[in-house]
């Protein structure tokens, strides 16, 4: 009795220092992998814990969508893309951009050059592989920019759900798919396809290109001033993480990897994708830019008939978080 | 606040109006009978309705049912291609296929008897497969249209409608059969007059069970890849974006198309097999 009374005081004390630390449940956008090495590495570098935070890192997925996490309250922060964030925060779903750690876009359509498409124009009568959950914002918009329908027939292109896979091309069952710089353009090339078979278009070139991961909370949760100050350290702490990734891509990779609980992913994939990771990051410091937020929602507005977003959206971003943070 | 209460208000009191119809004096009417389960049925739905916004339920999470019949019917437009393209091509055209390959391979099993006790253990192996693991591959040999959904459907369906038919037609007593033979009638003379139709009661029974097994394995083929029209790619990419109103119309076309599907055959059995006794009132 004397042991099991002392033995759960010593725990107790013990484990006073972790019951200081604030908690923080990050939802990622997609599956444990180089994409989200910031928030590994700071995780394990340290730097969270030295912010005071006990920060619980969900990993995302097919048919997880991470707004839907964040408005059950299963996580307190979430990474999503601009366009979906600013069609959620229409739908209904108040969340507010808090960060912006990637400064430019790795979305690409990547095509057979043998289909003879050399422009945006050709892609009429073309299929092409286009994945929803969100990342079909960007293409809509383009399609819609372009003039081209998306609903099939020789005049428009006709869209497949694609998997998160880059099948369709490599069967041929389509002409282009989406592809990432950092994940599936090196999937279609490790399948054995010369890049000279390939014609790639990457959406920063077209001008097209829209913001892609960014940290999103809800707006009722950001007048919490507790609440906003966890923010405030885990932004800090967040981006300590990524400039550490971009200076030691291979550590951070492998770090990801340590991460890793469905050890689905190998070294040498994930220490490409990091290193293409690295230059989405590089000229952000977390702080949103409001020139690049602008123009995401330009091109989303000139969606002419379908546009992703109907109005000009109002308060979904603030500095207040990135200030506090950075200065 | 208000809707709370009023909901658990509406619960209470309905319950007791359905039970007085369903045990009191009344209870033999038709009319009462019919009227049971469709007053539980919409003291559900009201019930959602006044708790969903007396809570303040975000609607990403649960849509009122007022929002889900709006997107229903907003939508028509839609939901239609998307029902045509998952029900009319897919899992129409693998049940077809799928029922009607089983027929002709439990009319043969029946007849060789080394094949029942080869192909009905493949057919069990067949039948175990996960549909989420299938379903990927059967995308990538069939490609992304109806025709890898119909195939998901004929895997999914082949067993049980197998196992039901072959059941059937042993369902023939020695007497029957020696009558058969009497009349000097030859093995498919005897097929037709008197094994099949007394194999239609489990035959129809396969016929059921495939029904839901259809429209399950259609709607979730098309997670896994497929035009930008059907069922289950509208739900897909309609949780995606958050629509959670659009999900749940497409959730009551599944559920009305379901239940008329069965429906029908069911109407078919009782009209084919009156003379069994499952069939008498």
């Amino acid at each position: 009795m004397k042991k099991l009374v002392s033995t759960a005081a010593l725990a107790a004390v013990l484990g006073a220092p972790a019951w200081a630390a604030d908690d923080v449940t990050l939802q990622l956008k997609w599956v444990t992998q180089a994409q989200f090495a910031g928030y590994y590495v700071a995780l394990d570098q340290g730097f969270y814990e030295e912010e005071d935070l006990n920060v619980k890192i969900l990993a995302g997925g097919p048919d997880i969508a991470p707004g839907q996490v964040l408005a059950g309250g299963g996580a307190d922060v979430m990474i999503d893309w601009l366009p979906s964030a600013l069609a959620a925060r229409e739908k209904g779903l108040p969340i507010v951009n808090i960060a912006q750690p990637f400064k430019t876009s790795g979305l690409m359509l990547t095509c057979w050059k043998d289909t003879g498409i050399t422009g945006p124009q050709d892609f009429r009568g073309k299929t092409i592989g286009v994945w929803f959950f969100g990342n079909e914002y960007p293409f809509l918009s383009w399609m819609s920019q372009e003039g081209i329908p998306t609903d099939g027939g020789e005049n428009g292109v006709t869209v497949l759900k694609q998997g998160f896979n880059v099948d369709p091309l490599l069967q041929r069952q389509a002409d282009c798919i989406s592809t990432m710089t950092y994940n599936e353009f090196g999937q279609v090339l490790d399948a054995g396809v010369s890049t000279d078979e390939l014609v790639t278009f990457k959406y920063e070139d077209v001008g097209v290109a829209t913001l892609e991961d960014g940290l999103y909370v809800l707006e009722s949760n950001l007048a919490d001033a507790d609440f906003a100050d966890r923010m405030v350290r885990f932004v800090r702490a967040s981006m300590k993480g990524w400039k550490w990734a971009e200076e030691h891509p291979e550590d951070a990779a492998m770090i990801v990897l340590d991460n890793d609980d469905t050890g689905a992913q190998t070294e040498a994939h994930q220490v490409r994708m990091m290193g293409e990771i690295a230059k989405l990051t590089a000229g952000s410091n977390g702080a949103l830019d409001e020139a690049d937020y602008n123009r995401t929602v330009q091109t989303l507005l000139a969606g002419g008939s379908d546009p992703v977003i109907t109005a000009e959206p109002v308060g979904a971003w603030t500095h207040a978080i990135t200030d506090a943070a950075l200065n | 606040m208000i809707l709370v209460v009023a909901a658990v208000a509406v619960w209470i009191g309905a319950w007791a109006f359905n039970g007085w119809l369903a045990n009191g004096r009344l209870s033999g009417l038709a009319s009462v009978r019919l009227a049971v389960p469709l007053i539980f049925g919409a003291t559900v739905i009201v019930v959602w309705e006044l708790i969903v916004r007396g809570l303040q339920v975000p609607p990403v999470i649960l849509p009122p049912p007022s929002t889900i019949v709006g997107a229903f019917f907003g939508n028509f437009g839609i939901l239609w291609p998307d029902f045509v393209q998952t029900f009319a091509k897919g899992a129409l055209g693998g049940y077809v296929i799928g029922c009607g390959s089983a027929l002709l391979t439990a009319i043969l099993v029946d007849r060789y008897d080394f094949l029942r006790r080869g192909l009905l253990p493949v057919g069990n192996f067949m039948a175990a497969l996960p549909i989420v693991g299938t379903a990927p591959i059967l995308v990538m040999w069939f490609g992304f249209d109806w025709q890898s959904k119909a195939a998901v459907v004929v895997v999914m369906v082949f067993f049980p409608m197998l196992v039901n038919t072959v059941a059937g037609l042993r369902d023939t007593s020695a007497m029957q059969r020696d009558l058969m033979r009497t009349y000097g009638a030859s093995y498919w003379q005897t097929l037709f007059k008197l094994r099949f139709p007394a194999a239609l009661p489990f035959i129809f029974n396969g016929l059921k069970i495939a029904t839901t097994l259809a429209l399950i394995g259609a709607i979730v083929a098309e997670f896994f890849g497929s035009p930008t029209r059907g069922l289950g790619f509208r739900i897909s990419t309609s949780v995606g974006t958050l629509a959670l109103d659009m999900v749940w119309a497409v959730i009551v076309v599944a559920a009305l198309t379901g239940t008329a599907f069965y429906g029908a055959v069911a109407w078919l059995e009782r009209r084919m097999t009156f003379w069994h006794p499952s069939q008498r009132k």
